[in-house]
């Protein structure tokens, strides 16, 4: 574990660097608490450590203050060593965000019982973090394929249709779903439907970019946001997405499974404004369109065109025009 | 020399028995001991209460860590003379200081002669 110490005066600190080396602490030793603060500070900084009060450039309660300052960094379990005693001086230091304080001249023991206490609370801090971290991934992630689940995946689109819309650009929206997987699990048992799934959600997160979004829209709906996507590209890369869903058969527990997978294509730039919900139905008429097409193609949504566009579609760039 | 002007019990306890982190500390001092000496008595000399407390406060640290309690209680009464001012005291204050000193000297020498021995 590594641990900063903090004090002016030479004996001291190497009294405290011998005793805490010899503890097994990583130790890293500084004269005043201008450089304290400065080790502490960054987010790789020691989470332990140990602040003489009365130093130059800035005291110890002083380094707590700035450490405390910090906003969503990891915890940093600071002791104050004082020859202060008054009720004052030590409500004062823990004030300052101190979390114990270890009067001088230190008692080694004691003061290896102090930090230990202190790493009992950075443990803690750790598990806690953790059990967020976990909650926080299961709240939004999928729990079978681990891809983003419906309310984040729809979240995410909608950030990125109001950001392409200012930004003059096109989000590709394809809403995707296996073909006959109802069959798949009738014939091969909900496991190996489960495995369909987790295979499908892989080769639809190895075939886009890494800064495209890929969730699970419903059970065997798939939601795929192709971010800054140009209109005359959307369908190849569609069409490349259905290849590469379709490529070899999942491999599971007891059967080869070939699958395929229908989707309806819908570039946003062509639908001026319309709300995210409604162009999630043409959309998904658009899937429609595919399996009524005989599945494991694309089909591409296209706004109806008044009179006065009919002639513009005639422009459109080859792979748009169907 | 005065008895127990270093607490060797205590400053071995302090550092767990080791006597080469005790040689070292005991170095450190006679390296450092003189130029705070030297500066808390020109701060003395100059009236400099602020400057008293820093030299005391510094010196004082340096004496409990060695177990040195006579020399560190001086140092704490010229620290707490410089912080609240206390000018007609200080040349008094700092005179016992320095005697205790002295003999401390003395006993750091034999002191280490046993730890390198």
């Amino acid at each position: 574990m590594k641990i900063l110490i903090a004090d002016d005066e030479l004996m001291s600190r190497t009294l405290l660097q011998k005793t805490l080396e010899c503890a097994g602490y990583e130790v890293t030793a500084v004269e005043n608490g201008r450089l304290a603060a400065d080790q502490l500070c960054p987010v790789d900084g020691p989470r332990l450590a140990l602040l003489d009060w009365v130093m130059p450039e800035l005291d110890g309660p002083g380094v707590c203050r700035e450490v405390r300052k910090r906003e969503g960094q990891s915890y940093v379990y600071m002791v104050l060593l004082t020859s202060k005693e008054s009720k004052e001086d030590v409500v004062a230091g823990l004030e300052s965000g101190a979390d114990d304080y270890l009067t001088k001249p230190f008692d080694p023991e004691e003061l290896k019982a102090r930090l230990r206490t202190g790493l009992r609370i950075l443990n803690l801090e750790g598990r806690l973090v953790e059990a967020r971290e976990q909650m926080r991934f299961q709240a939004t992630h999928d729990g079978l394929t681990t891809l983003w689940n419906r309310v984040v995946i729809l979240d995410l689109l909608g950030r990125e249709l109001v950001r392409s819309r200012r930004e003059r650009i096109s989000t590709v929206i394809l809403l995707g779903d296996l073909d006959h997987f109802k069959s798949v699990n009738d014939t091969y048992g909900h496991l190996a439907g489960d495995e369909v799934l987790r295979e499908t959600a892989k080769r639809l997160l190895s075939s886009v970019r890494s800064y495209d979004f890929v969730g699970r829209y419903g059970g065997e709906e798939f939601l795929v946001v192709l971010n800054n996507c140009h209109p005359a590209h959307a369908l190849a890369r569609a069409e490349q997405i259905c290849r590469t869903i379709a490529g070899t058969p999942v491999q599971t527990a007891n059967a080869a499974i070939p699958i395929t997978m229908s989707f309806g294509l819908l570039i946003s730039q062509e639908w001026d404004a319309l709300p995210m919900e409604e162009l999630l139905q043409h959309a998904d008429a658009a899937l429609y369109a595919a399996k009524a097409a005989g599945r494991n193609c694309v089909k591409v949504a296209h706004p109806k065109p008044s009179s006065a566009d009919e002639h513009a579609q005639d422009h459109l760039p080859a792979p748009l025009r169907h | 020399m005065p008895s127990a002007t270093i607490d060797i019990t205590e400053l071995l306890a302090r550092v767990e028995d080791d006597r080469e982190l005790m040689r070292d500390l005991l170095l450190i001092f006679k390296q450092e001991f003189p130029k705070h000496l030297a500066a808390l008595r020109d701060a003395v000399s100059s009236t400099n209460a602020e400057k008293i407390a820093t030299e005391a406060h510094a010196l004082k640290g340096m004496l409990s860590n060695l177990a040195a309690h006579p020399a560190a209680a001086a140092a704490a009464r010229l620290e707490h003379l410089g912080r609240n001012r206390e000018v007609s005291q200080f040349q008094a204050a700092f005179s016992s200081f320095e005697k205790i000193s002295k003999d401390l000297l003395l006993q750091l020498d034999t002191c280490m002669a046993e730890v390198s021995g």
